[in-house]
């Protein structure tokens, strides 16, 4: 089994597999406490492809988009922390969401 | 001759065999951490040791390192250095024979490892005084750790006086598999450099600060405690890993006469490759 974080990509249709050879690798997500108020999440791919332009979200435990935006160049993104409990979605294409839950998020 | 002058003799004659015999085992250099493919970030505890790792042998004593730090990269983001000196803990450690050897544990923050990528951590340890050989022996040595699964520059030289490259990642190999690498010396290939692979026998217990008593393995017979081999015209050496856990290759004498304290240095280049069941879940 994949770790709850690794998120399987191969099953993509054929005209994907040839539009982006990035995603006929896993993508993959992690996020980190600054200690600074401040979250980072990274993302890439098992190949080493950049993340950057990778859609992110992060929602309250009712499903309010509390922050959104893209990776960087770097392939990071960095928020201010939530004050309630909340989840980061980083979503490297349809179906194939990387969910993380802010318990899960240490400095 | 009396029973105790012929005991004593039989005594003198199997030391005198003991010095006169070449050393059966290797010297290596342990960067040991218990996991070299880490699912998610945590902090890595690391053991340096200076041992003989096939056969739980004498442990030497380790000086201050030189140097000792990682380098971390994940796809193609810029590569950066972090020094480790400071977590340094000075311990002693137990070896085979009744030996202790001063050794160090380094237990650094998750901070230092918990960004996903490739963690190649170098140790240039303080040469160490062979008297056998009337020689100082320095093992650059790399061990490369992977968290999360996406890779980084694990395939490029880190512009060391002496490494061994890898051309096959270090950390995600199955057993059976085999693994290459190249030996370089100020940056250029060593055709048919001396190489030496061992398998770490007994695993190293950090909470005890010494080897498990019991191995893994047996020898059939001396040649197979320590791997002789060379490297091929390119300086690529390829070796099996017949069996899960650490592998340790290294590269002998690769400097430029080098000397320390108005003697020889042989500066080695070391470089730990784990293996794992392709069966193990």
């Amino acid at each position: 089994m994949f770790p709850r974080r690794l998120i399987p990509i191969a099953l993509l249709p054929p005209l994907a597999l040839l539009a982006n050879v990035a995603w006929t690798h896993n993508a993959i997500c992690d996020c980190y406490d600054n200690g600074n108020d401040t979250i980072t999440c990274e993302g890439g791919f098992s190949d080493g492809g950049k993340a950057d332009g990778v859609p992110l979200r992060v929602l309250d435990g009712a499903g309010k988009v509390l922050v959104e935006g893209h990776m960087n160049d770097n392939s990071e993104f960095t928020f201010a922390k939530p004050k309630v409990d909340y989840r980061v979605e980083f979503d490297a294409g349809e179906g194939h969401l990387t969910v993380i839950d802010s318990r899960d998020i240490k400095e | 001759m009396t029973s105790r002058n012929s005991r004593a003799a039989a005594c003198g004659a199997l030391l005198a065999a003991l010095i006169a015999a070449p050393a059966a085992d290797a010297h290596f250099q342990l960067l040991y951490t218990p996991d070299a493919a880490l699912k998610e970030s945590a902090a890595l505890p690391l053991a340096l040791v200076f041992s003989h790792p096939f056969d739980n042998g004498f442990t030497m004593n380790m000086g201050k390192p030189e140097a000792f730090y990682v380098v971390s990269q994940r796809g193609e983001a810029e590569p950066r250095t972090t020094d480790l000196m400071q977590y340094l803990q000075p311990i002693e450690w137990a070896g085979g024979e009744g030996s202790k050897g001063a050794a160090y544990l380094a237990n650094p923050p998750r901070s230092v490892t918990r960004s996903l990528g490739d963690y190649t951590f170098v140790l240039k340890p303080a040469p160490y005084y062979e008297a056998g050989e009337d020689k100082y022996i320095q093992q650059i040595t790399k061990t490369v750790v992977n968290v999360g699964g996406i890779p980084g520059d694990w395939d490029k030289p880190l512009g060391l006086p002496v490494e061994i490259v890898p051309l096959d990642k270090p950390y995600a190999n199955w057993v059976g598999g085999v693994f290459r690498a190249v030996v370089l010396s100020g940056g250029k290939p060593v055709p048919h450099a001396e190489v030496e692979v061992e398998y770490l026998n007994h695993e190293p217990q950090l909470d005890q600060r010494r080897f498990a008593p019991e191995g893994k393995v047996t020898a059939p017979q001396q040649s197979f405690v320590t791997l002789s081999i060379r490297a091929d015209a390119n300086g690529q050496v390829i070796i099996g890993l017949p069996k899960a856990g650490w592998w340790g290759i290294c590269a002998l004498d690769l400097d430029d006469d080098e000397q320390h304290q108005g003697k020889e240095l042989s500066v080695d280049a070391v470089l730990w490759v784990q293996a794992k069941d392709i069966n193990a879940r």
